[in-house]
C-alpha cells in the first residue's frame, strides 16, 4: 500500500506563554488519501486551525511544534514538514499545498489586482514570464467559474463581494495544482446560498483535478454533504474519527452525540428544550485530568474519566473513538 | 398573559409598508443621486407572545427592519404600530417611554457591551435614563434579570472581557429584560456562538418567552434556528418579504423559489440521503439599484417574460402570503393546494438548476407528476 497523501502523526503544538506551557494540539494523527476530503470539526478554541496551521509550519511564536511528524509523499517522494529545511518548505507552501482562509476579505491584499496576486502565486511557483502568468491567472478564474473573468482580473478586492473574494482565494490556492488543499473555514463568512455554490465548487474541483481537502470547519452540516472521512476535535486531542456515513449514522463519542443533538431544527420544536452540553470548552490552561470532556459529559463516572484518559480506540473497523465507555453508552 | 384572543386583540406590533431608504450623495454640494433601498415596502404583524423570525442573506435589510421598528435608524415611510401608539409620529419624550418596552439584542456580544464599564453600570444605565426604581429596589431589578438569564449577582461588579460570548450574549439579554419590555428584537442573537453554546442560549429564549410572555422578532440568516424558535417565518430578499407562513407551513411547503433554494442550501447531517442542493447562480444585486419586475428574477431559475417586467402581486392562501408569478401560476392549476404546488416547484427548480439543457417547465414537471 502506497503511503498516504499526507500522515500527520502525534503532532503536538503547544504555546509557551505566561501561563505555562499550553498544548493547543496534543497528539493529534491524521491521514489524507489523494483525491479525498477529510473534515476536521470541533468549536471554536479546540485545536482545529491550529492543526492547520502545524501542517504548513505557520504557526508563530510563541507557538511551535513541540514534537510528531507530518510525512508529505508526492511523485514517491515523503518529506517531514515538520523538519524539512524552511527554503524547501517554501516550495510546498501555495505550491503542493495550496490555502483557504477564512476570511477572504482580510487574506487579499487590497492594493493589488486580484489577476495580479493569483500571477503572483503562479510566478513563485512556475518558470513563467510575466504574460504566461496572467493567462494562467485568467484560465484559473475560467476554473473556479467567476462571472466576467477578462474584467475581474484587473478588479481590487474591495470591488468584488464575499463569495467572489472566496472564489479568487480558491484560484489562488489552485494555480499551481496542488495535490492538497487546507481549507479553514472556508465558508463561515458566507451567506448559506453562496456557500452553496463554493462548496460544489469545491467539490466539483476535487474531483475533477484530483486535489485531496483538508476541510476545517464547526458546521457539521458542511462536514456531513462534503466529506468523506471525519474527525472531531475537542481540547486539543480526536475524540471520534470515522467515515462521514459511519459517524453520522452511528456518532459514539458523547462529544459528537451532544453536537449533533444541539443542531435545532424544526423537528425538534414540540419536543422541549434542544439538549445542550453544559458548561464550555476549557481553554488549555484548565484542560481538565483524565477524559478531557468529562466535566461536561453526562455519562462520566469516577474513578475511570477524571483520572484516566481514554485512548483513541477502533471500535469498529475504520471508526476510532476516545471515550473508556462509548459501547456501554451506544448499547 | 399569552393567552389572548386573536380575534378581538390587535397585534402587539403592526408594520405597513414600511420603508427606509438611505441617500447616496456625490459631489460638491452632497446632492442626493439616488438612494440604497434597504428596506422597501415591509408588512407584517406579530401578535402578542408570539415570535416572527425574518430571515434572509446578509444585505437584505434585515437588521434595518429591526433598527427602523425602534428608530434607531430613522424610516422613510410606512406605518409603525406597537399597542397602537404610530412609533413614527411620537416625540422624543414618549419615543423613550416606548423604547422601555421594546427592546433589542445585537449580535456580537463583543461589541455590544462597553468595555470600560462594570456590568453593573452597563444594566443599570437603562433604569436611570428611564428613572426607574432606586437604589436597592434598582439592585433588586438588576439581580432578578441576571438571575433570569442564568448568572449569578456577583458578575455584577467585573468587567465585559472576563465572560465567554456565551456570557456576554446572556448580559446583554439581561441588559434589556431589566426593563422589563414586551417586544423584544433579537439580531442574530445566537450567530457568533459555538453550536454547544448556542443551544444553551436558544433554550434561554425559549424560557423567557414562555415565562414573561415576551413577543420576539427573531432575525437571523440561519433557517434551522429561525424554524425552531419561531411561530410564523418571513423571508426577505432585497429589502421586500418574498414569503411568509407559520414556521411549520413554510418549511413544510415552501413556495417561493428563493425560499425553496435557501432551505436546499443548509447544510443537513442526514448523509444518507444527501438531498439535490438548488445552487443558484451570482450574488444578491445591490439594493441601489434593484431589478425590474420581480426582484428576484436574475437569479431565479424558473425566471420567465412577465418576472423580468411586472412586479409580483401578493398571494395569500390563509396566512401563507408570498410574491411569485410562477408559484400563483401553479398553484391556481393546483386548485389551491399549497402542498402540491410546492413539489411542483421543487421539481421544476431541481430540473432547471441540475440539467439546463433539457427543455423544462412548471408545466411539465406538473404534468410528470399528475401521470403518477
Amino acid at each position: 500500500m502506497a503511503a498516504p497523501l499526507l500522515e500527520i502523526k502525534d503532532l503536538v503544538t503547544v504555546f509557551h506563554t505566561s501561563d505555562g506551557r499550553l498544548p493547543a494540539v496534543d497528539g493529534v494523527s491524521l491521514s489524507i488519501e489523494r483525491g479525498q476530503t477529510l473534515g476536521l470539526v470541533g468549536e471554536s478554541g479546540c485545536g482545529k486551525s491550529v492543526t492547520a496551521m502545524s501542517t504548513l509550519r505557520l504557526v508563530s511564536s510563541p507557538g511551535r511544534i513541540e514534537s510528531g511528524s507530518i510525512m508529505f509523499t508526492t511523485e514517491g517522494e515523503s518529506i517531514d514538514l515538520v523538519t524539512t529545511p524552511e527554503k524547501q518548505l517554501r516550495k510546498v507552501r501555495g505550491g503542493r499545498i495550496g490555502m483557504i482562509f477564512q476570511e477572504p476579505m482580510t487574506s487579499l491584499n487590497p492594493v493589488f489586482t486580484i489577476g495580479n496576486q493569483i500571477a503572483e502565486a503562479v510566478q513563485l511557483h512556475r518558470k513563467v514570464s510575466r504574460s504566461e502568468a496572467r493567462s494562467r491567472a485568467l484560465e484559473m478564474l475560467h476554473l473556479v467559474r467567476l462571472a466576467d473573468p477578462e474584467q475581474r482580473l484587473d478588479a481590487y478586492p474591495h470591488q468584488l463581494s464575499g463569495g467572489m473574494r472566496q472564489r479568487v482565494m480558491i484560484a489562488i490556492a489552485l494555480a499551481c495544482e496542488p495535490d492538497l488543499i487546507i481549507a479553514d473555514e472556508p465558508t463561515t463568512a458566507l451567506d448559506v446560498t453562496i456557500q452553496a455554490q463554493i462548496l460544489e465548487l469545491l467539490d466539483d474541483l476535487r474531483s475533477r483535478l484530483g486535489t485531496a481537502i483538508l476541510l476545517i470547519t464547526h458546521d457539521l452540516g458542511v462536514v456531513a454533504e462534503t466529506c468523506d472521512d471525519v474527525a472531531v476535535m475537542y481540547a486539543g486531542r480526536i475524540v471520534e474519527q470515522a467515515s462521514a456515513v459511519e459517524l453520522f449514522s452511528r456518532p459514539l463519542h458523547p462529544y459528537t452525540i451532544g453536537l449533533l443533538q444541539a443542531r435545532p431544527n424544526v423537528d425538534a420544536r414540540d419536543s422541549g428544550p434542544l439538549a445542550t452540553i453544559p458548561g464550555m470548552v476549557p481553554p488549555p490552561q484548565d484542560f481538565p485530568s483524565g477524559c478531557r470532556f468529562h466535566p461536561r459529559c453526562s455519562h462520566a463516572r469516577e474513578p475511570q474519566c477524571n483520572v484516566e484518559p481514554p485512548s483513541l480506540r477502533e471500535v469498529s473497523p475504520g471508526h476510532f473513538v476516545r471515550c473508556h465507555f462509548a459501547e456501554e453508552i451506544n448499547s | 398573559m399569552s393567552e389572548q384572543n386573536p380575534q378581538t386583540d390587535p397585534p402587539l406590533l403592526q408594520v405597513k409598508g414600511l420603508e427606509t431608504h438611505f441617500p447616496i450623495r456625490k459631489g460638491l454640494l452632497r446632492r442626493q443621486v439616488g438612494s440604497v433601498k434597504a428596506v422597501d415596502g415591509v408588512t407584517f404583524d406579530i401578535p402578542r407572545g408570539k415570535t416572527l423570525g425574518l430571515v434572509g442573506e446578509s444585505g437584505c435589510g434585515k437588521t434595518t427592519v429591526g433598527r427602523s421598528l425602534l428608530r434607531l435608524v430613522e424610516p422613510t415611510g410606512g406605518e409603525v404600530l406597537f399597542d397602537n401608539h404610530a412609533v413614527r409620529k411620537e416625540n422624543a419624550r414618549s419615543l423613550r417611554s416606548l423604547r422601555r418596552r421594546m427592546q433589542i439584542v445585537f449580535q456580537d456580544p463583543y461589541g455590544s457591551l462597553n468595555p470600560r464599564m462594570k456590568i453593573r453600570s452597563i444594566l443599570e444605565e437603562g433604569l436611570i435614563l428611564h428613572r426607574l426604581g432606586e437604589g436597592s429596589a434598582r439592585l433588586e431589578q438588576m439581580e432578578q434579570a441576571l438571575e433570569r438569564t442564568g448568572l449569578s449577582p456577583a458578575v455584577l461588579e467585573r468587567y465585559p472581557h472576563e465572560f465567554s460570548g456565551g456570557q456576554r450574549q446572556r448580559i446583554a439579554i439581561a441588559r434589556a429584560l431589566v426593563l422589563k419590555p414586551e417586544f423584544l428584537v433579537l439580531d442574530e442573537p445566537v450567530s457568533a456562538l459555538d453550536v454547544s453554546i448556542q443551544a444553551q442560549v436558544i433554550n434561554l429564549l425559549k424560557e423567557l418567552k414562555q415565562e414573561l410572555g415576551l413577543t420576539y422578532l427573531f432575525i437571523s440568516h440561519d433557517l434551522s434556528v429561525v424554524e425552531y424558535l419561531a411561530d410564523n417565518v418571513a423571508v426577505m430578499y432585497l429589502g421586500q418579504i418574498v414569503e411568509s407562513a407559520e414556521a411549520g407551513q413554510l418549511c413544510q411547503q415552501p413556495l417561493h423559489p428563493y425560499t425553496l433554494a435557501l432551505f436546499s442550501a443548509v447544510p443537513s447531517v442526514e448523509v444518507k440521503n444527501r438531498r439535490q442542493r438548488i445552487v443558484l447562480a451570482g450574488d444578491v444585486p445591490s439594493p441601489s439599484r434593484p431589478p425590474a419586475g420581480c426582484r428576484f428574477h436574475p437569479r431565479c431559475p424558473l425566471a420567465e417574460t412577465v418576472c423580468r417586467e411586472v412586479e409580483p402581486p401578493q398571494v395569500d392562501l390563509a396566512g401563507h402570503r408570498f410574491h411569485c408569478h410562477v408559484a400563483s401560476r401553479e398553484l391556481e392549476r393546483c386548485g389551491g393546494d399549497a402542498a402540491k404546488t410546492s413539489v411542483v416547484m421543487q421539481a421544476a427548480i431541481t430540473a432547471a438548476t441540475s440539467d439546463s439543457t433539457e427543455p423544462h417547465s412548471a408545466v411539465s414537471q406538473r404534468m410528470s407528476l399528475d401521470h403518477q
